[in-house]
Order: C-alpha cells, then structure tokens, then sequence
C-alpha cells in the first residue's frame, strides 16, 4: 500500500511539475528580442544601418568555431558540409565552421527545437517572406534574426523586400527560383509550331496544335498536389500580380479578398481550362507523381510541363526520346508576360549568436560576388545568382535569362505562397484537385475555401 | 505471493519478492513519466495555447483550438477516412492472416520457405514499401497497368491513386499487403497451442473440416483474435504512413486520415496548439474505439 502511494505521489509530482514547466515555456521567452508591434509594416524598405559591425571580427578573435546548419541532401564533395569549411579554414585558420545538413523535415524539427533551447546554429537557413516552416518573418517575429543591414554585401540591393521584416534585412539571399514552363522544342515544331506563345490564347492554341498532332500537350504530376502551384502561381502574376503588387499585403487589412472578381477565380478558370481541355489528363495526372511527370517528360511523351528551375537538372536529361532539344517560357497571360521569379532560400544569423560580426564578415565574404567561396558556390550550378563574377555561367543559363530579363524589367513577382500564411496554398490545391477529378467543387469554391482558410490561419 | 495482513491489507511481498526489488521499478518509472506522461501532459497544455512550434511567446485560448477542430470540418472528413481505412484492414488482414495461417499449420511441403514468404513483406519499412506500391499503381507504365494491357485491358485507365472512389482503399491494400503476416504469425502461433487430441476426437465424432475449425480452432484461439483485431484496430486507427508517402492526403482530401491530418495542422498550417487539440480528441476517440472493441472480444471470448 505504501509503495502504491509513493509511486501515485510520484506521478502526481511529475505531473504538477511538467504542467509547471509547461507554464514556463510560455512566460520564460526572455531571449530573444520580443516582437515588435504587430500593427507596424511587416514588409518595408530596409532601414540605413544604425552601426557598421566589426569588418576584422574574425581576425581579431583568436581560434572560434561557427556553426551553421542548412536543410538538403548532402553530396559527394558537398559545397555547405565540404568545401565551404574548408575554403574558410584557408582565409581565416582561426576559423572552424561546422555544417550540418538535415532533409528538409528533420531540419525543421532540429531547428525548432535548438532555437526552443537557445542552442541555435550561429547560422541558419531562412526563406523568404511565410515561406515554410523555417520563413525568415515567422523567425524574426520572434526575434531569432540579426538585422543584416550593415552588411556591404546588401548595400544597393534593392530586391531583398521579401527578406526585410520591419524594416530590417534578416536574411541574405543571392539566388532566384523561377517557375515556367518547360518544353520540347522537337514536338512544337512536329505540331507546327514555331514560335514561343506570347498570350494566353496563343498559349491554347498551341495546346490545341500539340493535341490534333496526336501529342499530350501537357504532363503534371497532381499526385503531388504542390505541383498546381507551378501553374497557377504564373498566371497570378500575370492575371493578379502585374495589376495589384500590393494584393497580399491587402488580403491582410482586408482590403483585398480571395473572392474579389477578376482576381483568384480567373486563375483558377484559366488554369481548369487546361484540364477541361484535356491539354492535361486529369484523370492520370492525379494518379502521377511529380518525378512521373518529369520522367514522361524527357522520355518525349508528352510536349510540356510546368515546373521551377530547381528541377531544371532533371527535365533537361536524357530521356527515352534521347537529347532533344529543350526550352522554356512563362506561361503567358491575356495581356502580357509576367514571371513568378522569386528570391530563393538565404542564410540568416541567429540573434542570440556570440559571434554576430564574425558571421557577418564571413557572410559579405561569401557574397561578395568574387571570392574563393563565390565562386565555388556558383559552381554547384544550384544557385542562380543575379549579381556577381560567373552568374551567367550557371547551368541552364540559356534557359533562366529571358526570365532574368523579365525581373530585371519588374515584371517578375514573387510565389503567392511566400506572403500567404503557410496551408493556404494546400486548401487551394485540394480544392482545385477536387475540382478537376469530379468532385463537383467550383472556382467559387475554391476562392471562398482559400478565403476561409487564410482568415482561419490568421486568425490567432 | 499476496499475502493478507491482520488489517486486511495485501502484502506483495514474498521471501524471492522482497520490498527492496521494487527499487528496481525506478528506472523504469522514470523513463516512463519523462518520455510518455510528461510530453503527453505537454500535449494537452500546449491544446489550450495559440503556439505555432516556432514562437514560445504565445497565449492560452481556451478551448477554441477544440471549437475549431470541431467546427471547420476536417475533423469529421479524417474520421471517416480513418474509420474506413481501419475496418478495411482490420477485417482483411485478419481473414487473410487467418487463412494462411490454417493452411500453413498444415503438414505441407516447404511451409518454412511459405511461412518465410508470407512474412516477406513485413521486414521492409513503411517508406520502402509506399515507394514501390506507388510504382505498381502507376498509371500507364505501372506493374498492374501493365498486366492489364498484357492480358489485352486498357492499362492506363488504370489509375487507382488518382481516383477519388479507389485512393484510400488502394492505399489500404498497401498496409493489409505489409501487415498480414505479421498477424499470419500471431495465429500460427495460436494455433500451434491447439490441442490435437481435441481435433482427434472431433474427427471421429464426424466433424467436417469446417466444423473442426468452426467448433473447435476458433474457439481455442478466441484470445489470439482478440490480440490481432485490437492491434489492428489500434494501427488502423493510427493511420498515416500511405497516407503521407503514396498520395499525400489526395487526390484532394480523400485519403487525409487523423494522424495525417495533426502532421498537416502542426507542420503545414504551423499551428502546433489547434493540431495539439486534434490529438487530444483523436487520442479520445482511438481509446474509446479501442476500449469498446476490447469489452466485445472479451465478452465474446467467454461466450465461446
């Protein structure tokens, strides 16, 4: 009797104590900075520096060890784990910077919970806007970010809004992503064509040439429901973006909505117009995968397929169909051309770092557009760099410049996931694969599905 | 030994027994309140909280995370997909398993490799295993697809992850495919405790084999079915891994079971408090299903 009351007093003790601890974990938040007002500008130009940091930090700390953790699959002769540290050690050999990489969930588990105990990596791996679960504004929300806006590699920029929260440049990204459209140039010319579509209907058109020559004109791995966002984030910023850049910001104050006419419901209209078509079989793209896709891609099976330039290595292989040759163009829209080109993936310094200048000078080193580091992280062919010694060498080059152009005219916007609260693009996805699998689910549903689902998601 | 004392209270203690191994308990005890009572307490604390797992300076809400996993649908949607999803592979894999099971109890030849066979499927993980069955199902180029044109079918109508009416009883197939040996071993091993004298004398009484099974195998290994249909109910029920690997919630939100839905909620919708309140409730709702299954199969048990 005795020892069952011992072990009851016992488990009653750790519970009052885990509820205890509980508490804390709520109240404790003394490190980092709190957040800033919540009714100020989340996004806005970056603010002058108030202090230039240390430019001979790491000269002067004796021997240090930076840690810096990223998400990926890690390669032979990998440049973040292999030879970023090693090109460090030559410049500074006081300097040991450790790299860990983690798959992409086990990262953002990693990170969550070494931030939670206040052993974050001194640098870290942000993207841009609400993007993912690692998003530069959730982070620096919370204040986990150091303002990088004393950094000389930032100084000039002007394309890092979706990087600056309140003001402040919380991560430094060089890179872009792009998402267009990939197609093989053997089978537009079997079909007659010639000549790259500059308009929507063009765009049908020649959908409509492809499929009376006895060729898919479009493959898509729905199975995959993140591959609906490939194209139907070009033809937002074609149909939403280039007449409203500021229609995100305004879904937030109301002043814009899901359901507004002429925005969402055109997109989602002209994109199920492809699928009522038949340009893409709905009834196997929804049973494929997005690597089946790419496969029946390069193998000459079908013309097209929408997808980003990270997967350019893969839709550019040799195939069944052998080395043909490939191109790629954003989707058009009714009245124009717009890209969705945005800032890919930067790194961010922890704000509870104690070697802040230090990664910054390691930083502007880094991306100084010249370096040993530079150019090594150029030569991943990863990364399409918009500034700086070897940018038009990157792979595939040929293929991202008219998109390059595009953005460097402004007219290229940002992923709409980036500025939505993370799961509203999933609504959309299920909706509109509702939708084209017979589920009786309209365009309306959908606008007013997102709509629901995005005031939800910001609701707390 | 229990003994009583002149109080009348139980001593549980023996001259091999004695006060001092309960000491022992403590390691135990300790693991157990750390990594399962403790994080299951944090569960129901972070239930009441708006915490997106990034910001640990969040609020209590109450109980509006339960009012809107209650309201907004998806939890009515994962439940009947999980419920679906759990009868199917409960009832199969169990008729299955019981139906090797008897066959391989029999003196047959080369039972040891079939056995083996059987238990194949069972050694590969979930990951493995959704990769493959997403390539057998492949419309067009898949395995199945491809048998179909073989024997003159249309292959690549063949699309049964990307249609609507077959994604989750497709992905069912997988976890039945994966599980039914494990439940093939459960009953080999309860029908190997089968006395044969028993079925000596059924036989001579003229039972049919039918009957043997029905009258006399069923009923001796009553407990061995109450094992496997409760730990089938409770993976049934704990459903994610096809889920998440073969169709990732779709073809829209057909195949969303619960536990895929509280991976959504916390990692995709980044709110860790509502999807702490989806696992509270599907906690709830799997040990309710559980108890109640666990009250009839015993019942039963005594009435065979």
């Amino acid at each position: 009797m005795k020892w069952n009351k011992a072990v009851s007093m016992l488990c009653a003790a750790a519970m009052t104590l885990s509820m205890l601890t509980g508490c804390g974990a709520g109240g404790g938040n003394d490190e980092p900075a709190e957040a800033a007002g919540a009714d100020e500008e989340v996004s806005a130009e970056a603010k002058a520096p108030a202090d230039i940091y240390d430019h001979e930090a790491i000269e002067n700390a004796g021997d240090i060890t930076l840690t810096m953790m990223v998400s990926g699959t890690a390669y032979e002769n990998d440049f973040e784990t292999e030879q970023l540290p090693n090109l460090v050690k030559e410049k500074w050999p006081n300097v040991t910077l450790e790299v860990t990489k983690l798959p992409d969930d086990n990262y953002y588990t990693s990170l969550k919970t070494k931030l939670a105990s206040g052993e974050c990596p001194d640098i870290i791996l942000t993207q841009p806007m609400y993007a993912g679960q690692n998003s530069c504004y959730s982070m620096a929300e919370a204040g986990y970010l150091t303002p990088l806006n004393d950094l000389d590699a930032v100084e000039g920029r002007q394309d890092l809004s979706s990087v600056t929260y309140k003001g402040d440049i919380v991560t430094l990204t060089n890179s872009i992503s792009i998402l267009g459209c990939y197609y093989n140039k053997d089978l537009f010319a079997q079909a007659g064509i010639t000549a790259e579509p500059q308009s929507w209907d063009e765009f049908l058109e020649d959908c409509k040439k492809l499929q009376d020559a006895g060729i898919q004109p479009i493959v898509m791995g729905d199975k995959d429901q993140y591959v609906l966002q490939f194209g139907l984030y070009q033809l937002a910023a074609n149909e939403i973006y280039s007449k409203n850049p500021d229609y995100d910001t305004q879904l937030r104050t109301g002043d814009t909505s899901f359901t507004d006419e002429g925005t969402w419901d055109t997109v989602l209209e002209m994109y199920k117009t492809l699928y009522d078509n038949n340009y893409i079989d709905a009834s196997q793209s929804l049973g494929y995968g997005a690597s089946q896709a790419i496969t029946d891609f390069i193998d000459g099976k079908a013309a097209m397929t929408f997808d980003g330039s990270f997967n350019a290595t893969a839709l550019t292989a040799e195939g069944a169909a052998g080395a043909f040759e490939r191109g790629y163009f954003p989707i058009p829209g009714k009245e124009g051309v717009y890209t969705a080109t945005c800032l890919g993936a930067g790194y961010s310094i922890y704000s509870g770092s104690d070697y802040v200048d230090e990664c910054k000078e390691l930083l502007d080193y880094w991306m100084d557009g010249k370096s040993d580091v530079w150019k090594a992280y150029l030569s991943t062919g990863r990364t399409i760099a918009t500034y700086g010694e070897g940018a038009d060498s990157t792979p595939n080059y040929d293929l991202f410049k008219p998109f390059i152009d595009l953005l460097n005219e402004g007219k290229g916007f940002y992923w709409c996931n980036q500025a939505w609260p993370a799961g509203t693009e999933t609504e959309m996805e299920a909706l509109f694969s509702e939708m084209v699998g017979g589920q009786g689910t309209t365009v309306e549903d959908i606008t007013q599905g997102m709509q629901d689902k995005f005031e939800d998601l910001l609701d707390d | 030994m229990a003994k009583t004392s002149k109080k009348g209270v139980k001593n549980y203690t023996s001259p091999v027994f004695t006060r001092r191994m309960y000491y022992f308990l403590i390691p135990a005890l300790a693991f157990f309140l750390i990594f399962w009572i403790y994080p299951v307490l944090q569960l129901f604390y972070y239930s009441v909280t708006d915490f997106n797992g990034i910001n640990y300076d969040f609020d209590f809400v109450g109980m509006k995370n339960y009012a809107r996993v209650l309201s907004n649908g998806t939890l009515t949607n994962s439940m009947k997909n999980t419920l679906i999803y759990a009868v199917m592979t409960v009832c199969i894999s169990n008729i299955i398993g019981l139906a090797v099971a008897m066959i391989l109890n029999t003196k047959i030849k080369m039972k040891g490799l079939f056995r083996t066979c059987a238990y194949f499927p069972a050694l590969f993980s979930a990951i493995v295993v959704g990769f493959i069955w997403s390539y057998v199902y492949m419309p067009g180029a898949g395995m199945i697809a491809n048998l179909i044109t073989m024997v003159g079918g249309d292959g690549a109508a063949f699309n049964p992850l990307g249609n609507y009416k077959t994604a989750l009883f497709a992905i069912a197939m997988v976890e039945i495919w994966k599980g039914f040996g494990t439940t093939m071993i459960i009953y080999l091993a309860g029908l190997q405790t089968v006395d044969e004298s028993l079925l000596e004398a059924a036989s001579i009484d003229g039972c049919t084999q039918w009957q043997q099974i029905k009258w006399v195998k069923l009923p001796l290994i009553s407990s061995t079915i109450t094992i496997n249909v409760i730990l089938s109910v409770i993976s049934g029920l704990k459903a994610f891994d096809y889920s998440f690997i073969m169709t990732n919630g779709g073809p829209g939100k057909s195949t969303k079971t619960l536990m895929f839905q509280v991976y959504e909620t916390a990692f995709t919708d980044q709110k860790m408090g509502r999807a702490s309140a989806f696992s509270v409730l599907a906690f709830a709702f799997i040990i309710l299903i559980t108890v109640l299954m666990l009250l009839y199969m015993n019942k039963k048990e005594v009435e065979l």
